[in-house]
């Protein structure tokens, strides 16, 4: 219990940590934020419940006014914006993510939090994104989805060091990656 | 002294009897039968002797794999809500012990758990910071303060609780001298019974008994005076190299 | 830690935090079931009225926290010239304005305390039925308590890796400082069990 607890908290710190620590730069230029890479860790590391309370608890964190998101940002107008849809879909992404590994543990992890990461943190994240962004802005879907192109080779990487991250957690201290143990 | 009706009025001591602790097949402690009743103990040991692991079963925080830890008569691992009365800890780093970010709420929060509501737990951090002369840091954020402060706060928060006993798993090392100092001399003061983990044999001196553990079982245990310098040659002895951590 | 909360008082910090909350939710609401560019207008109006209460340092806080939104205005605003729909893109932007500094304008005259009291509130049927929320008080204050240590952990990782590497850390920081986070959890755990644990 205790140990739920305390992890799912150290998560969500971890998550803002992420917004503060590594700025993350693409080869083309284009900074791009560690936080959703943390929520597809929450997803890896902690399995699917305990990942989606993490993530919903850093966001309530974010509602009432920490500035917590990269940036410094934070505060109930994230949630209203344009990019609301992204900050709700986390704590789905988080949720999909942790169930496809605790699920899929026929491969090596790596691959499974890899793919895991592709469909929980990018496919799963992008639709209430898209969807957010298309009615904020009053944009057919098309449009939208167009918005958030940009963003696709980014997250990819992410998800590449999401799958790096958590299987060298998992040879560092097995019992630590909870979607895995038990 | 709010809880004091509720405690035993003697603490009683801690009563190990055949306590073996078992993690990845090696013996960590290996059937160790112990009773402690000095006021004031100290525990030495190389690195990987079973220090801490002795002080997590004293203080109820691991079962024992096998035996009975018991202190003032209570199973510490089992019966979690009289023991929080009984035994109190302090741990090396005490980032790993403040829970909450500001000092007061720290504080309170053990008065919380021993049944006291919201209003009387914070009077009673108050109360326990003007004991020690820092009643200003009530609403400090804890990641400001210095590293001897975070430790001052985490000894306030467990004296908060009015343990009978505390145990101290090294929360010197790694201070500077005045800091190790003034925490001393805090620790000196204090009437619970301690018992004390550390690599500085110095700090013992005025003990009223020594426990010298390698392996998980008692090498030496006796007065200071004759377990310390023991202690200090057979460590001082060993090969000097680096050979030996390789191991 | 410092939370978004504006230090210049305005009579809004007085107004009880819950009834903000769903005045904000209900003006919200109605904001995107129009499309009527004045009533969007007369909105914003109002909204920008409220900052101008708090005087001139209040409303230049306000602006620097619709920072995130003002490249969105710039690239519907250009689409919508393009496209000569005005009467469109000037409700999208009008809307997107007003509710987002409508949220911030609750977010900058509300104290952490008071939010956090209107949580516990909304928490209070779960006790009733028998369900303890303590756990999450004590997750909340694990966050606030540990964003910082955290920060600083991940600070001292990269400024190692930079000791010993002339490329900057980057992501392979991520992996040492999710270990920490790890084992941390593990240590706070224990001590908080040490003090009677969660109830």
């Amino acid at each position: 219990m205790e140990r739920n607890i305390v992890l799912i908290a150290l998560f969500a710190a971890l998550i803002a940590a992420l917004g503060l620590v590594p700025k993350l730069t693409l080869i083309s230029g284009v900074p791009i934020s560690a936080q959703s890479l943390g929520v597809m860790l929450c997803g890896t590391v902690l399995g699917a419940k305990r990942g989606a309370l993490a993530v919903l608890l850093f966001l309530l964190l974010v509602a009432v006014g920490l500035p917590l998101l990269a940036g410094g940002r934070g505060g109930l107008g994230m949630f209203v914006g344009v990019t609301a849809g992204f900050l709700y879909g986390w704590v789905i992404a988080a949720f999909v993510t942790g169930w496809i590994v605790e699920t899929w543990r026929s491969v090596p992890l790596f691959w499974s939090a890899f793919a895991a990461s592709v469909v929980g943190g990018i496919i799963v994240l992008y639709v209430p994104g898209i969807i957010g962004m298309a009615l904020v802005l009053d944009k057919p879907l098309a449009v939208a989805t167009g918005f958030a192109t940009p963003f696709l080779p980014g997250d990819v990487i992410k998800a590449v060091i999401a799958g790096l991250v958590t299987a060298a957690l998992y040879r560092a201290r097995p019992d630590s990656v909870l979607s895995r143990s038990r | 002294m709010r809880h004091a009706t509720d405690m035993p009025e003697q603490a009683g001591g801690v009563a190990l009897a055949g306590v073996t602790f078992i993690r990845n097949d090696r013996r960590i402690i290996d059937d160790l039968t112990l009773r402690l009743d000095e006021r004031r103990i100290g525990l030495v040991g190389r690195n990987g002797s079973g220090k801490s692991t002795l002080a997590r079963l004293i203080a109820g925080l691991i079962p024992a794999d096998s035996g009975d830890v018991r202190v003032g008569g209570v199973d510490v691992a089992r019966d979690r809500k009289a023991a929080i009365r009984i035994v109190g800890i302090l741990f090396q780093n005490p980032d790993h012990q403040i829970i909450f970010p500001t000092v007061a709420e720290e504080i309170a929060f053990g008065l919380g758990q021993l049944g006291e509501g919201k209003a009387g737990s914070r009077a009673g951090a108050l109360e326990m910071l003007s004991r020690f002369g820092c009643t200003d840091w009530a609403d400090r954020p804890v990641h400001v303060l210095s590293q001897g402060q975070r430790h001052l706060v985490c000894l306030m928060a467990v004296l908060a609780m009015q343990p009978g006993l505390i145990v101290l798993d090294e929360p010197l090392s790694g201070l500077d001298i005045p800091t190790t100092r003034a925490l001393t001399a805090y620790l000196d003061r204090l009437d619970q019974q301690i018992i004390h983990i550390t690599h500085d044999p110095a700090t013992l001196a005025g003990y009223g008994r020594v426990l010298w553990l390698d392996q998980g079982k008692i090498a030496l245990d006796g007065a200071p005076d004759q377990v310390l310098p023991a202690y200090v040659a057979a460590m001082q002895g060993g090969q000097d190299d680096l050979a030996d951590l390789a191991g | 830690m410092i939370s978004l909360t504006s230090p210049v008082e305005t009579p809004f910090h007085r107004w009880p935090a819950g009834l903000k909350l769903a005045g904000l939710s209900a003006a919200t609401f109605l904001m995107f079931l129009t499309d009527d560019p004045w009533l969007l207008l007369a909105a914003l109006g109002g909204v920008v009225a409220a900052y101008a209460i708090g005087g001139w340092r209040f409303l230049a806080a306000g602006l620097r926290l619709l920072r995130p939104v003002w490249v969105f205005v710039v690239v519907v605003a250009a689409w919508h010239l393009y496209t000569a729909d005005l009467v469109g893109g000037s409700a999208v932007v009008l809307r997107l304005l007003a509710a987002v500094g409508m949220a911030n304008l609750v977010t900058m005259t509300t104290r952490l305390s008071d939010m956090i009291a209107v949580i516990r509130l909304l928490l209070a049927p779960l006790r009733r039925i028998g369900l303890s929320t303590g756990a999450l008080e004590i997750a909340v204050a694990l966050v606030i308590r540990f964003v910082p240590v955290l920060a600083q952990k991940g600070g001292n990782l990269a400024e190692a890796w930079r000791a010993r590497s002339p490329r900057r850390a980057g992501w392979r920081i991520v992996a040492p400082l999710a270990l920490m986070a790890l084992d941390d959890a593990d240590h706070v755990a224990e001590a908080l069990r040490a003090r009677g644990g969660v109830q």
